[in-house]
């Protein structure tokens, strides 16, 4: 019960403020919004509680049914389990957080009442994804979170970038959508049902089917697995997919922190630890996990070393991490990455919110190199986006520091080629955000003041309801990894995880991971220090320096300024290319020939419209007389035809 | 216990009574109050249907069962919406008079009658008691030509219908030996047996029928009585007494008649094509919005029987889901229609729509979900009602039928998107009075119904189908 | 005494029927007649209810016969009712008068 609350509580204050919101005000939509949130979390980390202390048994919360058509039965149901639980709980609290510090950071915007109620409805789209008892319920949750991070991008709807954006997010993930889709329907075909139980039931009896597609039988596990994962790459910003990403930071600030670091972009690690009993059956499509992950793991790191926009140095940040997490589901340590992402959560919301205060301290600036020298006039938002930067770099005793290392050992310990790819693009990538962490820090807080002296004179702290919030998470991001470490990746993972993690019983990597080399322990963390040192060397010791390697090496400099050219690649060959095809179906096709013909067939429609009503003549006897025709029409065809 | 069957009907018939004579008593006028109790009364019934049991009733006259209670719901929902719609429009028509509620009401109790026919008798009896109160209520602004005109036209044409009818009761009974359901369904148990008398008696019957639902051609009446009847009565017209007329004939043909099919079929594909084509084809040169849904209902009524000529419990199942979902969205159609009134008087002109986003978003959102769902197009409710009905023509492999259903349809969707065009692209004419509360309570019942129907489609699904297989024994 | 054959009495129900259904949409002048027109259609149903009671030794038919009277009856009143108020408004009963609405 209190588990349905959490999760349509948010529900209930975003149809209010949605519907009534003009009437009532912004700031009663706002109180609405909030005090909805508040009681979500309040069940939500309660019913979590319950689960993994007191021993409430899992189970699933049915609702009633959606569709019934065939064998294709769908349930509204809430699934109670550890992995849907960890996740609700998150969820609740940190878009709790962020409603609060949103209420001080939209303060001065024309439609609160909008924007609370798309944030609202956002949280509860991506409730129902994680509390989904079956893939269509996901699947629902899933394009929920899609269409309000749409319309959250676009919210500053008067900016023409900011509309672009939120169609460019839209659209890639129509591409990752595509492949889920499919997934699901393929699923549906193998298993018969959609739903969790159900398909986890029968992977067994499946592991051998084949599915026979361009004259080659593959393994449909495969196929799933490797359809799924394709959706997630969408949702989840993977390397190939992850050009929306950056772009989304056109919406507001908090809104980069809840929708595009700490849930919705996790949805696809979730959806690949949900399925985890399938993907255990699927060695190769794991593997391809574990490339795309840690490919984009170094990939992002390396871009965000050179960004200049505050924001989209983060994000690049988050689309890096999201790559470490995948690593991990694609060694089968899904444990890991549900920690990372737990971790991810506390300290990429921070640091999101952080850049949003630094935002609102310099009058909407976000350019690092326009920043500098106000860490005094700031300094608890300093503090906490160096405790989120702390925890990000994955130092000791930060939450990031138990995360990535538990993903970067498994990575070794799973003692596969793959394995070792993304173990050391991992090592690489720890470096590299490390030192684009503290360049981002010392940027924007120390040396000269690059900003005008105007702008200077407005610098401030932010008012409690956006610094308490920031206190909150940076208490998360110190103390999640100490927390949580040994439960969920301990000796007794199984008692915490329950049935919600099911690992094939040839997967090892959680042992293997007890017994791997020290230096593969220490790594991370010297590797880490070493950016840091870097960092401080080159941006606080020799400021010059940058520029002169950024000219020596102007080439490569340019290719990671322009995010490897993937946004002109794109426009290249897929963009240009349909643009011709359209518009020659446009003119050709559609215009003449499709154009043509109903526009015939609809002047021939009006004309007959026109003698249709000239028979209702208002007439009485008119009108009998057409039943009499009528009954003396049907008597006859009933004896000539039917007799 | 005969009375436990028919307790709803006598309960809802006593309350009636009981309000007529509080209104005359009433010291001053009582509209406002009968009205309520009215919706009491209603409310009230249904929670009896609800309790109901399956049982048959008054020596087989009166048959309680599932499809009887669904179809009774839906009724009682109609005829609720109904009332409410009528609350503020009779004030400004000075139309408030305590009979009107009573009117409805015993409609109502005839409808229900009709729902739990299981007898010609009972039949004929339910329909002349809806039918009698209809004629009423349509002329009852007396001081109006328009609604005494539509008035006189819906009697002289209904009586003329319900003589077809009853000839046809009479010819049924004569060469069959019975009135009763059960009788003449184990009588008529092969088409090459019946005798010629009775299949003309059966064509009279469905004619009769066919008057009431609006079905081509026997439909002349629709667009006249619709346009002229005061609007509430208009939107209690097109949607209890349809769902009643529909009921029944769903009934009779799958069930005293259903060794019939061969013969029936044919007739009512013809019936249902004619409906279809016609409620597109003349509407799209409509000016007044009341008379195009006149011919949006015929066209409507054209799809339902789609379902029924199918002649399967998937058909009969399609049948009544579409009715559920033209129900809300017509009475929800005719609140935004009741609320279009400028300085205090009702206008009807479609032009009068013109440009309702930029003075009354509300309005005109909710209105263009009607007419989406209306012209058929997911997720709207509509849209799953065309489904399950040409799914279970196309499953029976009537082809052409579902073809020509998909057709009209998409004529039928230029003129319900035109109303759109109009209220979103059109230059804003002068704004609409205020809203009252009981028109957009209505609007947005029916508007929510609508849009969220695919969220609880199962539910509804498996009620109706429990009801279809209850006619198919 | 001779008993008239089931046959007869359906041929003049019949008769009384398309007279009644012609009466309705052939009279141009007056609707009372149309009210008449459509008891000598009811007229006829009763009569063959009667004489099929009759043939079949059933008693269901009279009853309907007596329920058809009742309703018969009650609309008749109703009709009348309506004309009554039309004919206040419009100030004429005349047939091709009743043509407000069409299209």
């Amino acid at each position: 019960m209190l588990y349905a609350l959490a999760v349509f509580a948010p529900l209930v204050g975003s149809l209010i403020a949605l519907l009534f919101g003009r009437q009532i005000g912004d700031r009663a939509a706002q109180t609405v919004t909030i005090a909805g949130m508040v009681l979500a979390s309040i069940c939500g980390v309660s019913s979590f509680v319950d689960l993994i202390y007191s021993g409430v048994p899992a189970g699933v919360i049915s609702l009633g049914t959606w569709v019934e058509a065939g064998s294709f039965h769908v349930e509204w149901a809430l699934r109670y389990d550890a992995l849907s639980a960890v996740m609700v709980a998150m969820v609740t609290c940190v878009a709790t957080l962020i409603h609060i510090y949103s209420a001080g950071y939209m303060a001065h915007d024309n439609t609160i009442w909008k924007f609370f109620s798309y944030l609202s409805l956002f949280t509860f789209a991506m409730l129902m994804l994680v509390t989904a008892d079956n893939l269509l319920q996901l699947f629902f949750g899933w394009e929920g979170v899609g269409l309000a991070s749409y319309l959250l991008i676009g919210y500053y709807y008067d900016r023409p970038s900011a509309g672009a954006a939120a169609m460019k997010a839209f659209i890639v993930n129509r591409v990752g959508d595509l492949g889920f889709a499919l997934g699901i329907a393929l699923l549906f075909m193998v298993f018969g049902t959609i739903s969790f139980d159900g398909i986890f039931a029968a992977v067994s009896q499946h592991q051998n089917d084949s599915y026979h597609l361009f004259g080659t039988d593959f393994r449909a596990l495969e196929v799933i697995g490797v359809l799924l994962f394709i959706g997630a790459m969408g949702k989840s910003a993977q390397l190939g997919l992850h050009v929306w990403l950056p772009d989304a930071m056109e919406g507001p600030t908090p809104v980069s922190a809840l929708i595009h670091a700490a849930t919705m972009v996790t949805a696809g690690v979730f959806l690949m630890a949900r399925m985890s009993p399938l993907m255990e059956y699927a060695p190769y499509a794991l593997g391809f996990v574990c490339f795309m992950g840690a490919s984009t793991a170094l990939f992002a790191a390396t871009i965000g070393c050179v960004q200049n926009d505050i924001k989209r140095v983060i994000a690049y940040s988050t689309c890096s991490q999201l790559g470490y997490m995948f690593i991990a589901a694609g060694v089968g340590a899904y444990q890991a990455s549900v920690f990372h992402l737990l971790t991810h959560a506390f300290f990429k919301a921070l640091l999101f919110l952080s850049a949003g205060s630094v935002i609102h301290a310099m009058s909407e600036e976000q350019d690092i190199r326009k920043m500098g020298g106000i860490w005094k006039k700031i300094p608890l938002t300093y503090t906490v986006m160096f405790i989120g930067s702390l925890a990000l770099g994955g130092v000791y005793p930060f939450a990031g520091y138990y995360s990535k290392d538990a993903i970067l050992e498994a990575a070794y310990a799973a003692h596969t080629g793959v394995g070792a790819y993304g173990f050391w693009c991992g090592l690489i990538a720890a470096g590299l955000t490390a030192f684009y962490s503290w360049r981002l820090l010392i940027l924007t807080f120390h040396g000269a003041p690059r900003a005008d002296q105007h702008t200077m004179d407005h610098v401030h702290e932010s008012p409690w309801v956006m610094t308490v919030p920031l206190i909150l998470l940076a208490v998360g991001a110190v103390l999640a990894g100490v927390m949580f470490h040994e439960q969920l990746l301990g000796e007794h993972w199984e008692h915490f995880w329950g049935e919600s993690i099911k690992l094939n019983p040839a997967n090892k990597v959680l042992e293997h991971m007890e017994h791997v080399p020290g230096w593969v322990r220490l790594a991370p963390s010297v590797i880490g220090l070493a950016g840091i040192a870097l960092a401080y060397i080159i941006y606080m010791g020799m400021p010059a320096l940058p520029a002169r390697v950024a000219a020596a090496f102007g080439p490569l400099y340019r290719f990671l300024l322009n995010k490897w050219y993937f946004d002109e690649l794109y426009n290249a060959i897929i963009v240009r290319p349909l643009f011709c095809l359209a518009r020659g179906l446009w003119q050709v096709g559609d215009a003449t020939i499709i154009d043509g013909v109903p526009n015939s067939v609809a002047s021939l429609t009006g004309a007959s419209s026109g003698q249709v009503v000239k028979l209702q003549t208002g007439s009485i006897a008119n009108y009998a007389f057409a039943m009499l025709i009528g009954v003396v029409a049907l008597v006859s065809i009933f004896l000539i035809f039917l007799r | 216990m005969n009375w436990i069957s028919a307790l709803p009907e006598l309960v809802l018939a006593c309350a009636g009574m009981a309000i007529l004579v509080f209104g005359v008593l009433a010291p001053k006028n009582a509209f406002r109050l009968a009205s309520m109790f009215t919706i009491a009364a209603f409310l009230i019934t249904a929670m009896l249907v609800m309790g109901g049991t399956t049982s048959l009733g008054y020596s087989g006259l009166f048959s309680s069962d599932a499809f009887s209670q669904f179809v009774k719901l839906l009724i009682l929902a109609a005829a609720t919406l109904g009332v409410i719609v009528s609350l503020d429009y009779s004030e400004h028509e000075n139309m408030q008079r305590f009979e009107f509620p009573v009117l409805i009401l015993l409609s109502t109790v005839g409808m229900m009658l009709m729902a739990s026919a299981a007898n010609l008798m009972s039949l004929y009896l339910g329909v002349e008691l809806m039918s009698l109160s209809i004629y009423v209520l349509a002329a009852f602004a007396r001081d109006n030509l328009r609604s005494a005109e539509a008035g006189l036209k819906y009697f002289v044409l209904g009586a003329l219908a319900s003589g077809l009818l009853l000839y046809g009761i009479s010819l049924v009974y004569g060469f069959s030996g019975s009135m009763n359901f059960a009788d003449l369904s184990a009588e008529l148990t092969s088409a090459s047996q019946a005798s010629t008398g009775v299949t003309i008696g059966v064509v009279f019957i469905v004619a009769g029928l066919a008057f009431k639902v609006s079905a081509v051609p026997f439909h002349m009446w629709t667009p006249d009585v619709y346009e002229g009847a005061p609007t509430p009565v208009t939107a209690f017209m097109g949607t209890a007494p349809k769902v009643a007329a529909m009921a029944l004939l769903v009934r009779l043909l799958s069930g005293p008649f259903a060794h019939l099919l061969a013969q029936w079929q044919q007739l009512i594909v013809l019936v249902a094509i004619a409906s279809m084509l016609l409620g597109s084809l003349a509407a799209i040169g409509q000016k007044n919005i009341k008379r195009l849904m006149a011919y949006s209902s015929i066209g409507h009524m054209g799809y339902a029987l789609v379902g029924l000529a199918a002649g399967t419990p998937l058909g009969v199942k399609g049948v009544l889901i579409y009715l559920v979902t033209y129900v809300f969205m017509n009475v929800g159609t005719f609140a935004c229609i009741l609320a279009m009134r400028r300085r205090g008087r009702a206008v009807e002109g479609i032009a009068d729509l013109a440009g309702l986003a930029k003075t009354d978003l509300g309005m005109a959102l909710w209105l263009a979900i009607f007419m989406f769902s209306m012209a058929g197009i997911p997720p709207f409710s509509g849209f799953w009602g065309k489904l399950f009905i040409f799914q279970a023509a196309v499953t029976q492999g009537m082809w052409v039928l579902a073809v020509i259903g998909v057709l009209t349809s998409v004529i039928g969707a230029y003129y319900y998107i035109r109303i759109i065009k109009v209220m979103f692209f059109d230059d804003a004419a002068e704004a609409f009075d205020a809203r009252p509360a009981s028109l957009s309570f209505v609007a947005v019942a029916g508007g929510l119904f609508t849009t969220g129907f695919f969220l609880f489609a199962a539910p509804v699904e498996a009620a109706a189908l429990a009801a279809a297989k209850v006619i198919f024994g | 005494m001779l008993p008239v054959p089931l046959g007869h009495y359906l041929t003049v129900s019949a008769i009384l029927l398309v007279l009644g259904i012609f009466g309705i949409f052939l009279n141009r002048k007056n609707i009372i007649v149309i009210l008449m027109s459509v008891e000598l259609i009811l007229l006829a149903v009763n009569l063959n209810l009667v004489a099929f009671s009759a043939a079949l030794g059933d008693l269901a038919g009279q009853i309907m016969a007596m329920f058809v009277l009742t309703v018969a009856a009650a609309e008749a009143s109703i009709g009348l009712a309506i004309v009554v108020v039309y004919f206040r408004n419009r100030g004429s009963i005349e047939v091709e008068d009743v043509n407000m609405m069409k299209g």
